[in-house]
């Protein structure tokens, strides 16, 4: 056994138990200092990583809930895709209203695709699955007294008006009013709710002419989507 | 192959923050590496934690993937892995009950992986696997043991119940061995 060959060995062992993770102390301190400078080593190191990690071909793959991919945005990007449903489960009346109306909620937000989300303005989309609605909405922090709304698609039912409701933390929905005729509009949001949409979720729902005579939502929820920061 | 391929892009464009290309990746891999977090940790929520710190790892560190001479399928299950394991020890630290719910792992499924994940989760290379039937049982179990639960030698010696210098010996002839074999 030559010392070259016995030095190869003891390499080829050495990378095996880095990549297992059974170094300790100064062993590991060294091994990892070799993966840096080291060509040779980390080549050795590389291709056990490679046939270890084939032992996981065996462990079946488990498709994770949906709430992980929501944390990682969250965390990552800050903004929440999740939570919606949840908070819409405070109205179950109106979400199995919603159902058996076959009126899905769909939750659609261009900005989740925008590449660089900066300064202090909202939005949010509003949309029915089917696209008979699509209502945007925009905060500008410089204009605080209202929410510009744009309803590039869809209209109230005859006899009947859109109601735009603010759903923050676990709160039940608090109305901002009905949507203006006009496709484009102001909603003016009370100056106690402001500091609330930035968390907020927004929804619409079908209410008599005027708006829902309860306080609460009453018809049919048409979309929801939650504020996310520009 | 092709899929590693375009898994390959995938990390690329990450690395120039491209969010699309990450949405892809994860709806492509999420299911293996959660399926590996799930074995190491046999704990349903620590591995929906440990899942959420490996993609916000694989956001931050994509633009190393290149150099690191690994197959991106290894790259991302050896951060899966790593960080499972870093819990897992942690863990052991924390509380020295042992033994995970393992009915609780097997009723885990949320739901099924969609043909994409299955794909990616289906290897070409599993030469490690009957390099090991060519070890006795027990050694390569102890190879198992340390990559899929984070083993210590101290952990293996106490399993086999042998003295820790002689697990030491027993598992560095059995990786010698299975280089052989692997390199045949």
């Amino acid at each position: 056994m030559t010392g070259a060959g016995e030095h190869h060995e003891d390499d080829t062992v050495l990378a095996a138990e880095h990549v297992l993770g059974l170094l300790e102390g100064d062993d590991l301190i060294r091994a990892e200092a070799r993966l840096q400078s080291d060509a040779a080593y980390r080549a050795l190191h590389a291709l056990w990583a490679e046939d270890f990690a084939s032992l996981t071909d065996e462990i079946a793959p488990v498709a994770p809930p949906s709430r992980v991919r929501s944390a990682i945005d969250k965390r990552l990007f800050g903004m929440r895709r999740e939570g919606l449903l949840r908070r819409l489960g405070l109205w179950p009346a109106l979400t199995a209203a919603a159902l058996a109306a076959g009126t899905y909620l769909v939750v659609t937000n261009l900005d989740l695709l925008r590449p660089e989300p900066a300064g202090p303005s909202l939005r949010a989309e509003i949309a029915a699955e089917d696209g008979g609605l699509v209502v945007q909405v925009a905060y500008d922090p410089a204009d605080p007294e209202a929410l510009q709304v744009s309803r590039p698609s869809g209209a109230p039912a005859s006899g009947r008006s859109l109601e735009l409701w603010l759903i923050a933390g676990e709160a039940a929905p608090v109305s901002l009013g009905v949507l203006p005729d006009d496709r484009e509009g102001r909603v003016t949001v009370p100056e106690a709710l402001r500091p609330l949409l930035s968390q907020a979720v927004l929804a619409i729902s079908d209410e008599p002419a005027g708006g829902s005579p309860t306080g609460a939502p009453t018809g049919a929820v048409l979309g929801a989507g939650p504020v996310t920061t520009l | 192959m092709s899929r590693l391929i375009e898994i390959e892009a995938m990390i690329a464009r990450i690395a120039l923050g491209d969010r699309v290309a990450f949405g892809a990746l994860y709806d492509a891999t999420s299911a293996k590496l959660f399926g590996i977090c799930l074995r190491v940790l046999t704990n349903r929520a620590e591995a929906e934690d440990a899942l959420q710190e490996i993609y916000v790892k694989v956001w931050h560190n994509a633009g190393r993937y290149q150099v690191n001479g690994l197959s991106p399928m290894t790259w991302l299950i050896t951060i899966a892995r790593n960080h499972a394991i870093d819990r897992l020890r942690m863990r052991r630290k924390a509380e020295s009950r042992g033994g995970g719910d393992m009915e609780a792992v097997a009723a885990m499924a949320d739901t099924s992986p969609g043909p994409e994940a299955l794909a990616v989760a289906a290897s070409d290379n599993a030469q490690i696997e009957r390099c090991l039937t060519e070890l006795e049982p027990e050694r390569a179990g102890a190879v198992r043991g340390a990559y899929l639960s984070g083993d210590s030698y101290t952990e293996l010696a106490a399993r086999y119940d042998v003295p820790l210098n002689t697990m030491r010996t027993w598992l560095r002839r059995s990786l010698m061995r299975l280089k052989e074999c692997l390199t045949r």
